[in-house]
């Protein structure tokens, strides 16, 4: 058990710094575009933190890829893939999957 | 600046490559002196300079232009969909013998085995690739290929496109995984509606290159090469990344392409939903 604040509060610090205080400080393209890249990863690693789905466990993940590969596809396949791509881009993109509805 | 006054633009090779066929930058010069001397819209280039500084470089002219693929799907400039059929009609029609570097081979097994580089499982790309080989069309004869032929590596101007960039994945292929790539949804940064490349519809393009080639494709054939760059640019996110985890070429940003194949694996496993 660490002292508050806790690693997601620590990540919520440096994004809150970088978006609204460093952010505005940067005239550079290039740079900008990198801090934006930053604070978006930031924003992944915080809810990944934060998220409690259970979803697909490694070993799982490992064996499914291992039977496709080998052509021996559940028949669930596919509806089994989308729910654990979708909980991935919760996590990644969340506003990835509006552009499906 | 040369001798004829433009300015040029030195071109040094990275530090790891996306795709294990990347050319070597002496034979990407070579491919954009055969793609200058077919007449493809491409920077003037100059001089192969060998290896300065331990990397390999060559000089080209340096020219301006929008090329940033956002503010191009905002704002295409009219003409873009055919211009690029010109182009794509103009790089097929290279004589595969003019360079005789170029590989081919089997498109499927090349993203199997870039997928093991990776060493981490990813089912869903597994199934994109299981749908390919199951649903595989019949080929059409190999052509030299850009390989990277998409908004993004164009330049364009008010007046449409001016020139084509990063021909780094130049290979013999089946001329329509050039045709298709361009309509993946992540290369049409974010004007969803617009098939081709966020700036167009995929029907006047493929009439422009069927007058251009003798080649009719029809829009339906693509569909195959629409998921196959799916599961190319899933399978570069995670390469991509590779090369920040493994020290070559540390970068935020190829580290965060790692968290970006799951858009390309949820596209796939909808396009193959649609069918």
């Amino acid at each position: 058990m660490s002292d508050r604040p806790t690693a997601l509060e620590l990540l919520e610090a440096v994004e809150e710094f970088l978006s609204s205080e460093m952010l505005a400080t940067v005239d550079d393209q290039r740079m900008k575009f990198r801090t934006l890249v930053a604070i978006n990863a930031l924003g992944i690693a915080r809810r990944e933190l934060a998220a409690d789905e259970p979803g697909l466990g490694e070993d799982e993940i490992r064996e499914l890829a291992r039977r496709i590969r080998a052509g021996d596809v559940p028949a669930d396949a596919h509806a089994v893939l989308k729910e654990h791509v979708a909980a991935k881009l919760r996590i990644s993109n969340p506003q990835y999957l509006e552009r499906y509805e | 600046m040369d001798a004829e006054g433009s300015a040029l633009l030195v071109r040094r090779a990275s530090r790891g490559v996306i795709h294990a066929a990347t050319l070597s930058l002496e034979d990407e010069f070579h491919v954009l002196e055969a793609a200058a001397e077919a007449g493809v819209k491409v920077p003037r280039p100059v001089a192969y300079l060998g290896e300065l500084g331990g990397r390999e470089a060559f000089a080209m002219e340096r020219v301006e232009g929008e090329t940033i693929g956002r503010r191009i799907a905002r704002n295409p400039p009219p003409g873009l969909d055919v211009q690029l059929a010109d182009e794509l009609a103009k790089i097929h029609a290279i004589p595969p013998e003019r360079l005789p570097f170029l590989g081919s081979g089997d498109i499927l097994e090349r993203f199997e085995g870039e997928l093991d580089s990776v060493g981490e499982p990813h089912p869903a790309i597994e199934y994109g690739l299981w749908w390919l080989r199951e649903h595989r069309p019949p080929p059409l004869a190999d052509v030299v290929t850009h390989g990277d032929f998409r908004i993004g590596n164009v330049v364009v101007s008010e007046g449409g496109l001016e020139y084509l960039l990063d021909w780094e994945f130049a290979h013999l292929s089946d001329p329509r995984e050039d045709l298709a790539w361009p309509l993946v949804r992540a290369w049409r940064f974010g004007a969803d509606d617009r098939r081709l490349g966020g700036v167009g519809e995929v029907a006047p393009y493929l009439e422009r290159y069927a007058e251009r080639t003798g080649r009719a494709v029809a829009e339906e054939e693509l569909y195959w090469w629409e998921v196959l760059g799916n599961v190319k640019w899933a399978t570069g996110c995670l390469t991509q990344c590779r090369r920040h985890l493994n020290g070559l070429d540390r970068s935020v940003e190829y580290a965060v392409l790692g968290r970006m194949a799951a858009e390309m694996e949820y596209e796939l496993l909808d396009l193959i939903e649609s069918r």
